[in-house]
């Protein structure tokens, strides 16, 4: 008599051996020695490649923002702006480019990022950041140097 | 204390007319964080509106300028950056944009992208503050494909713990192309925003 119940579904392994490792064989097909064609070595890399795969979408997107980051530095860094400055500047401004598209101007359209660099310094100046040792036209023809206000 | 303060009364003396900069320097000292330290409003007897003209004057000038060259079409190719699906794109006609993620426009639809956050040519820049008057730059765009990404894995496993997920995910990617963009009116430095019918925001 057949036993078609439930314990016994539950030893059973799933589909064919042959299958079932062909699987996995055919994610290590492109590795190296032993992990390629022995299949308690390959398994192991597999699980450890895919488990790498998901964390590593993660850490693309914040790889991505520190590169553009990196970008648009160097790029206000050119006109003697710092970053935090530069994004303040634009942002008291009203113009809410990321920093993709940012970094992206920078490269290949520099004019336009000079003129957004300098829009945002005038801001920068006029608001009185720190960071803007030069002091703003704005200021000086509104008088406020000879003043000594700050 | 009062040692400091000699000091910085030695200093004064000796830079009479670098005040400034030492208050400069004391503002970086201050508690109070940077950027809530600005700058005092202009005097009242300064003449500010002649002032204004003037910078009126100039910005009315260079409008003319950027007319002039879009009139005799010598502008170039322009470049756009949209808003699209809460992404920015720097786009150019020609160019096919990705957009991920679920995004209602079929294939074949016409669609026109209203958030210009930037414009530019070979000799000017329009900036957006945030984004530029509706109708004055005009980006097409065709639904060229709608499809899915690859398949993703998605795999979590603990060692010695008999813990492992895998799923998997495709999201699906919607392709357009940028057909045109294009100055739809002169730039004239003042707004003068129609409210078209169609507009729902």
């Amino acid at each position: 008599m057949v036993f078609l119940s439930l314990p016994l579904l539950v030893r059973a392994r799933g589909p064919d051996e042959f299958w079932r490792k062909r699987r996995i064989f055919k994610l290590a097909a492109h590795y190296r020695s032993r992990t390629r064609n022995v299949y308690s070595f390959a398994i192991r890399s597999v699980h450890r490649a895919l488990a790498y795969a998901t964390k590593g979408r993660k850490l693309k997107k914040l790889d991505m923002a520190q590169l553009w980051s990196t970008r648009v530095e160097a790029g206000c860094q050119q006109y003697g702006v710092g970053l935090e400055t530069f994004k303040e500047g634009l942002a008291r401004s009203d113009i809410l480019l990321n920093k993709k598209t940012l970094s992206d101007l920078a490269i290949w359209e520099p004019r336009s990022f000079e003129a957004l660099v300098r829009i945002s310094r005038e801001r920068a100046a006029v608001e009185g950041l720190p960071d803007i040792k030069r002091r703003s036209a704005f200021n000086q023809v509104y008088g406020l140097s000879n003043l000594k206000l700050d | 204390m009062s040692f400091l303060a000699q000091t910085v009364r030695q200093v004064l003396r000796q830079v009479p007319n670098r005040s400034s900069a030492l208050a400069g320097a004391m503002r970086s000292l201050s508690i109070s964080p940077a950027f809530k330290q600005q700058n005092k409003p202009a005097a009242e007897s300064v003449d500010i509106s002649a002032i204004a003209k003037d910078h009126q004057k100039e910005g009315l000038e260079i409008c003319e300028r950027i007319n002039r060259q879009v009139a005799k079409s010598e502008q170039g190719r322009l470049f756009a950056v949209v808003h699209l699906c809460g992404k920015q794109f720097k786009v150019t006609p020609g160019d096919i944009v990705l957009v991920e993620g679920y995004w209602p426009p079929t294939t074949g639809d016409e669609i026109s992208l209203d958030k210009v956050l930037l414009a530019g040519a070979r000799d000017f820049t329009l900036v957006g503050r945030p984004i530029l008057e509706p109708g004055l730059v005009v980006v097409k765009a065709t639904v060229v494909e709608k499809t899915l990404s690859h398949t993703k894995t998605h795999f979590r496993k603990k060692r010695r713990k008999q813990y492992m997920r895998i799923n998997f995910q495709r999201s699906p990617h919607t392709m357009i192309r940028i057909n045109s963009i294009e100055l739809a009116r002169p730039v004239d430095g003042k707004s003068e925003a129609q409210e078209s019918p169609k507009r729902l925001f």
